[in-house]
């Protein structure tokens, strides 16, 4: 028996049951309190902070060109494997990928094929509802990694959302004003 | 023809005390889950209705189609035996379990209960014994190690608890002077015998708990330390019907303690007819014993006996003693 942090009570302490009755009053406290539960996904959907590490997308510039030169340092960096870039040579003679599929079955989202990256072009965003039934969904290629979502303004916040249960199958956030709810604020802490 | 319809309203209020003890385990799972989850701070079941409400339902559809299994060496027709057993006991309490004193209905007066024994308590304590028959046979007929071990268990809980739950009632049947639970509740008319027994109550509530094999001592079904004891071999139905048996005891404890202890439909505010006042200090007794179950650890199996046999014994003997010297 650890006796670490094990408060000495006086006798009459333990003859009323001090330290039961400070549990009860502690369950009692948070019996009353709000619950903290996220309504994912119907109602609810929390918006991560923006250093999140979740889906990848690639950046374009004001030309609407992919920043990708197909270095393939990402490839390189990934621990996984999961990258596989092929370049080719446009017109105006820059280096552009072929192709550039990521393979996120294996992807550990640590994050390292951004911070390689010499031209800011790929990254990872905030979404993180990519679980499919198909398995070959999950390789995503080019297209997609252009079409995918930027970062969001915000972060760090549950905002409304619904399920989108005929299309996408996904919570989607609900249109309106960006205010969230900082969800933090809402758990009950010890003083 | 004038016997039978003399029995019509016994058999009335058989019929509603039946259908309502059937019926009470499904709005308290939910309940039990609700408080559960809020004391976690999360909402509990929201999706099957509004807040969930309709989860009992689902959860009833789901253990009926269930399979129900047998286990090949069960000795069947006790294993099918007894979670029937161990339903008789609780039933057989609300027997003697009054809900106010009688009233005036289409001329005729009705007793609001099914029969207001004079030795209602002794009955209630004896009957409550049996429970440990449900047990004992579900144990031996599953015919498996952890089964028999988990309703030894159990039963050695039993009995130790049901004497000292015996003895600390003994002061209340000494003030009232009858063992019929409505002199009881009419002896406390002025003052509730919480006030006069203090030490009576705590050891009735303490020992109530441990019958009812509530968290703080459900040590028989203690799942993830020790297997879930003497019904470890049960699956759908006849499972839940351990569960339904369990809740009634719950039940019939939460009015044990407010007949005796609390003035039972005594002292309520005039607007509410007095049975209503009843089941409202029923269903705190109940929320407090939720709130303790989703407050406390469980006990080690050496320390539920020595709460027993070294704490509450004394205590009650000692409250004999002590109640016995101020009524002289």
């Amino acid at each position: 028996m650890a006796r670490t942090g094990v408060k000495r009570h006086s006798w009459i302490g333990r003859i009323f049951f001090a330290d039961l009755l400070a549990g009860l009053r502690l369950t009692l406290g948070y019996m009353m309190s709000k619950t903290v539960t996220h309504h994912y996904p119907d109602y609810e959907k929390w918006v991560p902070y923006q250093r999140h590490r979740g889906h990848h997308f690639m950046n374009t510039n004001d030309q609407g060109e992919v920043n990708c030169v197909a270095c393939g340092l990402c490839s390189v960096i990934c621990p996984c494997d999961c990258i596989t870039v092929i370049p080719f040579e446009t017109e105006q003679g820059d280096r552009r990928p072929k192709v550039f599929d990521i393979d996120l079955a294996r992807c550990l989202y640590c994050g390292l094929c951004e911070d390689a990256c010499p031209a800011d072009a790929i990254k990872l965003g905030q979404e993180y509802e990519v679980s499919t039934t198909n398995r070959a969904t999950l390789k995503v290629h080019l297209e997609d990694l252009i079409a995918a979502p930027r970062k969001a303004e915000d972060g760090g916040l549950v905002r409304p959302a619904r399920l989108d249960s005929e299309g996408t199958q996904r919570s989607v956030l609900r249109s309106g004003p960006s205010t969230g709810l900082d969800w933090w604020s809402r758990i009950r802490r010890h003083k | 023809m004038e016997y039978v319809l003399s029995l019509l309203p016994l058999a009335i209020k058989m019929l509603i005390v039946v259908g309502i003890l059937l019926l009470l385990p499904l709005p308290l799972t939910w309940l039990e889950r609700k408080i559960a989850a809020h004391i976690q701070q999360r909402p509990g079941p929201m999706r099957v209705g509004w807040h969930g409400l309709l989860q009992p339902l689902a959860d009833a559809i789901k253990l009926l189609t269930k399979e129900d299994h047998i286990p090949a060496q069960a000795d069947r027709i006790l294993f099918a035996v007894a979670p029937v057993v161990a339903l008789v006991p609780p039933f057989l309490v609300f027997v003697a379990i009054p809900f106010g004193d009688p009233v005036q209905l289409f001329g005729t007066t009705v007793t609001l209960s099914l029969a207001d024994l004079n030795v209602g308590l002794l009955f209630i304590l004896a009957v409550s014994g049996i429970g440990v028959f449900g047990t004992i046979l579900a144990g031996w007929a599953s015919n498996s190690k952890y089964a028999v071990l988990g309703s030894l268990r159990s039963i050695a809980q039993m009995i130790s608890y049901e004497i000292p739950m015996g003895f600390s009632v003994i002061g209340v049947v000494m003030l009232a002077n009858s063992m019929q639970l409505s002199q009881i509740v009419a002896a406390q008319q002025g003052l509730w015998n919480i006030v006069l027994q203090p030490i009576g109550f705590f050891v009735f509530f303490v020992a109530g708990l441990a019958e009812a094999q509530r968290i703080p001592f459900d040590l028989p079904e203690a799942e993830g330390d020790l297997g879930a004891g003497y019904h470890t071999e049960y699956s759908g139905i006849r499972f839940s019907l351990f569960m339904l048996a369990e809740y009634l005891v719950l039940v019939a404890l939460a009015f044990l303690n407010v007949l005796l202890f609390f003035g039972g439909w005594l002292g309520g505010p005039a607007f509410l007819p007095p049975f209503l006042w009843l089941f409202f200090k029923v269903g705190l007794f109940i929320w407090v014993f939720m709130w303790l179950r989703f407050t406390f650890p469980r006990y080690r199996y050496d320390q539920l006996m020595t709460i027993g046999w070294k704490v509450l014994l004394p205590l009650s003997l000692l409250n004999i003693l002590v109640s016995g010297f101020l009524m002289l």
